[in-house]
């Protein structure tokens, strides 16, 4: 049983995962690079060790001098966080070769859900509602993957089984087009995932996407935490989460929640993790799976009052679910805005120095971060720098918070996208619930043109 | 030009107190620059504003457009002089350079911005590391 964490990450979410450790008397080791040796969260671990310079590639995802990291502090268990090294099957199984726990699922699952061709075979096997195609690779043949696009119908879209969070995938509206596209796709599948497979589904025109939160211990147990909508995306970065997914039958949701729930005690998974759909016309089509916390994690903390990251810790240490489903009982609704260091128009990066920080609080108002006044915003890693969330009694009531809070919101000293979430809560569309996937897009083309 | 006759000329430089020297025979122009001249830029820039003897007697001609004798950053970032780890740079100094001509990339959370001239010049002195992090307004590099 683990008594220190090393936290493999930078930013907020290192932060939020050091509280998490601290609610449970856990001893915090934060690995750092050069470039965060100044940030206060650094200070607040117990013990901070700098693990290389700026660049991710020699810090955040240097196996080898994370491991050592946790050899010399004494820390028994690693927390990836998101992004860098969170969905590497090879470091997990690293970690566990070592004697240490990786705080996620097990090497063997991270393998099965980055594959998505394996990842759909088994949702399909545990009853997981799958985007209409075949559940393996296209063969070489042309003329036996002209027939298989053909029976699912155009437009389809030719994906990666190694890609993921919107790479390595192309639409295709005609059959004049099939080909081409499969040899593009699987020529940058070889070179940007190392593996050329790649498989065909569906292409759904107008659908929003629908996430489910899971939450499963080492004992056969697992929950589902409610349901999230992320719709609102620019070029498959999402802005602007909530929970509960608005306008979508109780009873469906529970019955794909259940299933998903159903699909994690089948594969042995163990710790959180969000099956991701794409939801149109009222029925569920499963994409993927991210075995890892997630950014927008907080909205589901916040309805369903759970913490998250600690019941991710306790599930790491072995413990069992102190809480079956109908413990689950989601409240209101919460909405998240994710703070970049960004132009609001063009969206050039924009790292630098905060010269004021001023964040909204009081009632139903959370705001998870990092940065404060004097910080200086690296130019090394993305450009999120705080996450604003609120929690109201309805949508309604959430959506009014959120746009009191933002107009509190002042940072100062670099250009932030604050602006453009005090549009967007603006956007009838985004008001009403329920946009598609393309919304945020189609606003931003509109609000170019005027 | 020979050999002794560079050697000469390396000698000359380094005997004086000049930053740099530039000498042109028979449509082939020699450029030297003593290293501290590097770190005494802001000194070194002032001197290198004003063209000098020198070029009259190049083969080259007078930039069309008058370039401004520095290019600076235009945001806060981390500066890379070449395309990819271990192929040439962008510019070298001595290089003449046209506008619109890619000097470096300054990358910022994972975008990779470009930076180019903004017209013709030749490069005098690159005032920068690759993989160093800059400034909004560092000087990157002077011009002649």
């Amino acid at each position: 049983m683990f008594d220190t964490v090393l936290i493999a990450n930078r930013g907020e979410i290192a932060l939020r995962i050091l509280r998490a450790c601290r609610g449970l008397g856990l001893r915090t080791v934060v690995a750092h690079s050069e470039a965060d040796s100044e940030a206060s969260y650094v200070a607040q671990a117990d013990q901070a060790l700098c693990i290389g310079p700026s660049a991710p590639g020699q810090s955040y995802l240097n196996q080898s001098a994370l491991l050592f990291a946790a050899e010399v502090s004494g820390a028994q268990a690693i927390h990836p966080g998101y992004g860098f090294l969170s969905e590497n099957a090879g470091f997990a199984a690293r970690v566990e070769q070592a004697g240490l726990v990786f705080i996620g699922p097990s090497a063997a699952c991270i393998r099965t859900m980055g594959d998505k061709v394996s990842a759909k075979r088994a949702m399909r096997k545990a009853g997981v509602p799958c985007v209409p195609g075949p559940d393996e690779g296209l063969p070489e043949d042309p003329a036996a993957v002209q027939a298989i696009a053909r029976e699912i119908g155009y437009p389809v879209i030719v994906k990666a089984a190694g890609g993921g969070g919107g790479r390595g995938m192309r639409v295709v509206h005609d059959q004049a087009a099939l080909l081409d596209a499969m040899a593009l796709t699987r020529e940058e599948a070889r070179q940007a995932f190392g593996n050329p497979e790649v498989y065909i589904e569906k292409f759904l025109l107008h659908p929003r996407h629908v996430e489910i939160q899971v939450l499963a211990d080492s004992h056969g147990n697992a929950v589902w935490l409610g349901s999230r909508d992320c719709s609102l995306q620019r070029r498959h970065q999402k802005v602007i989460e909530e929970a509960p997914a608005p306008g979508i039958d109780d009873a469906l949701m529970a019955e794909v929640g259940e299933r998903c729930a159903a699909a994690c005690r089948q594969i042995g998974y163990c710790g959180v993790g969000t099956f991701e759909f794409l939801y149109e016309k009222g029925a569920f089509y499963f994409i993927e799976m991210n075995t890892r916390l997630q950014v927008e994690h907080p909205v589901t903390e916040m309805t369903a009052g759970i913490d998250i990251v600690q019941q991710q810790l306790r599930m790491a240490r072995g413990e069992r679910l102190s809480l079956a489903q109908p413990d689950v009982r989601c409240q209101g609704h919460a909405i998240e805005c994710r703070i970049n260091a960004e132009n609001p128009e063009t969206f050039a990066p924009a790292p630098g120095r905060i010269t004021g920080w001023q964040v909204p609080g009081g009632f139903g108002v959370r705001v998870d971060s990092h940065a404060n006044a004097g910080y200086r915003v690296p130019p090394y890693y993305d450009s999120m720098i705080a996450k604003l969330i609120v929690h109201g009694s309805t949508r309604t009531d959430a959506l009014a918070r959120m746009r009191l809070a933002l107009a509190e919101m002042r940072i100062d000293g670099i250009a932030t996208n604050v602006p453009l979430h005090r549009e967007l809560l603006r956007d009838e569309g985004f008001a009403v619930g329920g946009v598609d996937i393309h919304h945020l897009e189609r606003w931003l083309q509109q609000r170019s043109a005027a | 030009m020979k050999q002794e006759q560079i050697k000469t000329l390396i000698d000359a430089l380094a005997a004086s107190d000049l930053a740099e020297l530039e000498y042109s025979e028979d449509g082939s122009t020699l450029r030297l620059v003593k290293q501290s001249a590097l770190a005494a830029a802001p000194a070194a820039r002032r001197l290198a504003a004003g063209r000098k003897a020198p070029a009259a007697a190049s083969a080259e001609p007078a930039p069309p457009a008058a370039a401004a004798a520095e290019c600076l950053a235009p945001l806060y970032g981390v500066v890379h002089l070449q395309p990819a780890p271990g192929e040439p740079p962008f510019v070298q100094p001595g290089q003449a350079i046209e506008a619109g001509q890619m000097l470096c990339v300054i990358e910022a959370m994972k975008m990779f911005n470009e930076v180019r001239a903004d017209a013709a010049a030749t490069v005098q002195a690159v005032l920068v590391r690759s993989g160093q992090e800059v400034d909004a307004g560092q000087p990157l590099f002077r011009f002649g």
